[in-house]
């Protein structure tokens, strides 16, 4: 069935093996609850992705419809399907669920699934904190489910702009919650993001190299960087935003000068880049496809990936694109329209790759291939007409019109095009099944079909405003079309159901590998793989995929590691094999998404300040104070949970090589973090910078309180460092007692803090009181988030130590604390002159 | 570890530091000559975080591309400080 293959870098190939009776240890079996509440096991949470997210694509298309009967004729308010107010919830519900809790959730379920066994890994980095993304995820789901009976839910658009996002215009709690939903998706992504990287940079197989990677894991790599620090400036645009309904800044005031500007930044700062982490996994599941039925590698593999990590790069230089009828300057439009040009120029490289590859091949229009080829047709069309809007004398026309929403539903419904053809293209190897062809097929006519009556049409229309159900009467006829289009395309997305659904209650037993020319590691292994994934330790040493037996393992890792490092940690670790019991199962991530959930639905009840009375407010403070105590002891619970996942560092591990996985984790955690306090110090001289730098003093009147604090947190980085000296020296006595120094000084911090803003309160300065005291506060504040949370871990560290952990070799848990205490430090010393002084 | 007196150098060094940026204050200097002052409140910060990154996080004991990491968070900060408040000038 492989006999096809050639030998081929990416991925090599290998001989399927038959599936390994080996039992799922430990784990629940498939079909009972339980094992979907506790796994860890990057398959089961692939799946979990997968299905949840076509959840929502129900859910998002259910409100596409609305909006669309809503459409069939131009409407006064009030007339219709739809209220006013619920069409404007649905157009931005619409919109939301399809970016946020659609699209990328589906792809992070094929990269779950997939991107371990093409590099060769038994499963992520970190498989517990894998489990609680998607948790995180799933709460952030229910929240905006929730959103709709509180009230109303976010009726402002998707993108949320300011000021329309404040409470004096949308005072509904379920806007607060929908808001509040986005923060946990960000944080859902955070987390999954922190894992990817760290897996895929440093749980390769040995011999395979980042330039033999399959472009998939190459596509999933470039996307879960740009996820790292793109969701952490939405991570900060939205916790402003909460802040301003919750706690009532005035960042995003109608009458702050550049508040609405300020919001527009941080949005499309997130924004563009986003539009090619949802587009970039679907490209990378098009370039497999691709090749395998084609029987052709891609053509200018290099240059594709070249290409790729490009744009990577430049999409975070493009963002005001989206601005060009914002009051910013002439000059910094005609900069942007030229990055604009730019990123278009290795994203030509890409498609003119993916045609020439088809060109050179012989292909075969098997169903994945149907719908990857329709991918690109479709994506074309998006590319060409985003041209247009990158000119800023078209864009003055063509802004706030339906030929935007043309645009993006082209390229974006073009990414989900792409990532159909993947679901097709791996359902085989994720359920054992084959699907039916011609059912398959067929899908793929209805959809191509009734994505271009829907869609296209717009264009045609493109006079219509945007988000406005009225029109002019002449594109009745255009809207109809559109409208019968969405129905086609629904029914496209139900045939798609019903098959794969069919097909796993009673399709055919899929073969390992159900495609020649398949060239990547999935298709080495049975379908469904087992759950150690492999028969043995994967190699790439000798040029193609070989499973190695264990003793084998350490020679073959001890060479694999020499070869591409410099070989500091191979002797190491070698001979780890099959002594280590690795653990699938743990309760702790899906309760603290339940308490997470519980959390935010508290406190979404927290309107500028207060909780609404009666009963209703008694609720939504039990439920925060409830959720709070939660989160706290599930989160101990599971730092204190036994919890054993494969090592990293065994094969290939570049640029990271004896950076240990957990570490590496908190590094890369931080640098997201450096853009989520980044955005908050950004936010503050962008909102002086509109004020007049110079008119604007800092808040406190004298500096030396802070000064204080300066010395007192300096002093406390300095007592951490002695904590590990003294681990190093196996002292028990001095690690506690560095840490409770530590810890007493983080408490002086805080209480110094807490006298300085007592006094401002009762000189009357509040977060409200101006512009300027709510960035003092909330940039202070969201420092002092932080100083807590880590003086929680230092009593919980204190704790341990004192029960003699750390003094036994094992004292990486203090250097890590220490690496996220120190970024502390180092965001105060900015925060200090900036707040205090200048 | 003979590291510690090392570490113990730094801690002075950043608690001078510290202390200059707000003489400078104290001084006057914001009030006589505001960018001069800026600007050398702003390069003791940097010195400062570079040198806790540097020692206390380890980094320059660390593979260089953990401090690109680093660096690219910090870049994006720039750009998106930088280019939003130009576009309002
Ligand atoms: C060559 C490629 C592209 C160019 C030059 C381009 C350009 C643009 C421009 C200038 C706008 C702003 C239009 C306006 O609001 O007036 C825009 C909007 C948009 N584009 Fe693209 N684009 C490209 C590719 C993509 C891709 C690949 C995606 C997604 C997969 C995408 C998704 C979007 C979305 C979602 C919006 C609308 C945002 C909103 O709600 O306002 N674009 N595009
Ligand atoms: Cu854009």
């Amino acid at each position: 069935m492989t006999d096809d293959n050639q030998p081929r870098t990416d991925g090599g190939t290998a001989t399927a093996l038959p599936g390994d009776s080996h039992d799922d240890d430990h784990l629940p079996p498939r079909w009972s609850l339980k094992r979907w509440l506790v796994t860890t096991n990057h398959k089961d949470v692939g799946l979990l992705y997968l299905a949840t997210a076509m959840f929502f694509l129900v859910f998002g298309g259910v409100l596409a419809l609305l909006i669309r009967a809503q459409m069939w004729s131009p409407r006064a308010p009030g007339t219709g399907v739809l209220s006013a107010m619920a069409y404007n919830q649905a157009v931005s519900l619409h919109g939301l669920i399809m970016v946020f809790w659609f699209i990328s959730p589906f792809a992070t379920g094929f990269a779950n699934y997939i991107v371990p066994l093409q590099i060769g890994a038994e499963d992520l980095a970190f498989p517990r904190l894998n489990a609680l993304s998607y948790w995180l995820y799933l709460a952030s789901g229910i929240l905006v489910f929730a959103s709709f009976f509180q009230g109303s839910s976010f009726a402002g658009g998707w993108t949320l702009y300011a000021p329309l996002n404040i409470p004096a215009f949308m005072p509904s709690i379920g806007a607060t919650t929908t808001v509040f939903a986005i923060v946990v998706f960000c944080a859902s992504i955070t987390v999954g993001g922190v894992n990817f990287l760290t897996t895929i940079h440093r749980m390769r197989a040995p011999g395979l190299t980042m330039r033999s990677l399959p472009l998939f894991t190459w596509s999933w790599l470039l996307t879960a960087w740009m996820m790292l620090l793109a969701f952490a400036a939405l991570l900060a645009a939205v916790m402003i935003l909460l802040s301003d309904r919750m706690l009532g800044t005035t960042y995003f005031a109608a009458t702050t000068a550049g508040g609405s500007v300020l919001w527009t930044h941080l949005f499309w700062f997130f924004g563009h880049p986003e539009v090619y982490i949802v587009f970039f996994p679907a490209l990378g599941a098009m370039a497999e496809i691709f090749q395998t039925f084609s029987g052709n590698r891609i053509v200018g593999r290099k240059w594709f990936i070249v290409s790729m990590v490009l744009v990577a790069l430049q999409s975070f230089i493009v963002w005001m694109h989206h601005m060009f009828l914002t009051s910013i300057n002439l000059e910094v439009k005609t900069l942007f329209m030229a990055t604009t040009i730019g990123i278009s120029l290795p994203f030509d490289l890409m498609v003119f790759a993916l045609i020439y590859t088809l060109i050179k091949g012989r292909i075969r229009w098997d169903t994945p291939m149907l719908y990857a080829f329709g991918a690109l047709v479709l994506f074309i069309v998006g590319g060409i007409t985003g041209v247009f809007l990158g000119a800023v004398v078209l864009d003055y026309e063509f802004r706030g019109t339906y030929w935007v929403v043309a645009h993006f539903h082209y390229v974006m419904v073009s990414g989900v095009t792409g990532l159909i053809a993947g679901l097709f293209y791996w359902f085989p190897k994720m359920t054992g099944k084959t699907y039916d062809e011609f059912l398959g097929k067929l899908s793929f006519a209805v959809y191509f079909t009734g994505f271009n009556l829907l869609y296209f049409p717009l264009f045609l229309a493109w006079g219509t405003p945007r988000r406005v159900f009225a029109y002019r009467p002449e594109y009745v006829g255009w809207h109809r079309l559109a409208s019968v289009g969405a129905v086609i395309l629904g029914i496209a997305f139900l045939l798609i159901i019903y098959n794969l659904a069919k097909s796993i209650v009673a399709g055919d037993d899929a073969a390992a590998n159900p495609w020649p020319y398949s060239t990547t590691a999935e298709w080495a292994v049975a379908s469904p793989p087992p759950i150690e994934n492999f028969p043995g330790k994967p190699s790439y040493v000798s040029g193609s995929l070989e499973f190695l037996d264990d003793d084998a393992t350490a020679a073959a890792a001890a060479d694999g590691g020499t070869a591409a490092t410099d070989g500091g940690h191979a002797a190491l670790e070698s001979g780890h094999g099959d002594d280590v019991h690795v653990d699938h199962a743990s309760y702790w991530p899906v309760t603290i998404g339940l308490f997470t959930l519980v959390t935010a639905l508290g406190l979404s009840g927290l309107q500028v300040g207060s909780y609404p009375s009666g009963l209703e407010g008694l609720f939504y403070q039990g439920a925060s104070v409830l959720g709070v105590v939660g989160l706290l002891g599930s989160i101990t619970a599971m730092g204190y949970e036994n919890f054993t996942a494969h090592e990293g560092g065994l094969g290939e591990a570049w640029p990271f090589e004896g950076v240990e996985n957990t570490k590496m984790g908190m590094w890369v955690f931080l640098a997201s973090d450096v853009v989520l306090f980044g955005a908050f110090i950004g936010a503050a001289i962008f909102l002086r910078v509109a004020y007049g730098w110079t008119q604007w003093h800092p808040i406190p009147h004298n500096p030396i309180p802070g000064l204080v604090n300066t010395y007192l947190l300096l002093t406390s980085s300095f007592t951490v460092i002695l904590a590990l000296v003294a681990a190093q020296k196996r002292s028990r006595k001095g690690v506690v007692a560095s840490l409770t120094l530590t810890f007493l000084l983080g408490l002086g911090f805080l209480a110094n803090k807490a006298i300085e803003w007592v006094v401002l309160f009762s000189e009357g300065t509040g977060l409200d009181s101006s512009v300027r005291a709510s960035t003092y506060y909330l940039t202070t504040g969201l420092h002092m988030g932080h100083v807590i949370a880590g003086l929680l871990v230092t009593a919980y560290l204190i704790w341990r130590a004192w029960n003699g952990a750390y003094t036994d070799g094992n004292d990486e848990t203090l250097e890590y604390f220490g690496l996220y205490w120190h970024f502390v430090d180092i965001v105060w010393l900015f925060l200090f002159p900036l707040f205090y002084i200048v | 570890m003979a590291r510690t007196k090392l570490y113990t150098g730094i801690y002075v060094a950043l608690f001078v530091i510290a202390t200059m940026q707000v003489a400078v204050e104290q001084i006057g200097l914001l009030e006589s000559s505001y960018m001069l002052a800026l600007g050398l409140i702003t390069v003791f910060s940097l010195v400062k975080a570079v040198v806790v990154a540097g020692y206390f996080q380890h980094l320059v004991w660390e593979p260089r591309s953990v401090t690109y990491v680093m660096l690219l968070g910090f870049v994006g900060f720039l750009a998106l400080t930088v280019a939003a408040s130009y576009s309002i000038l």
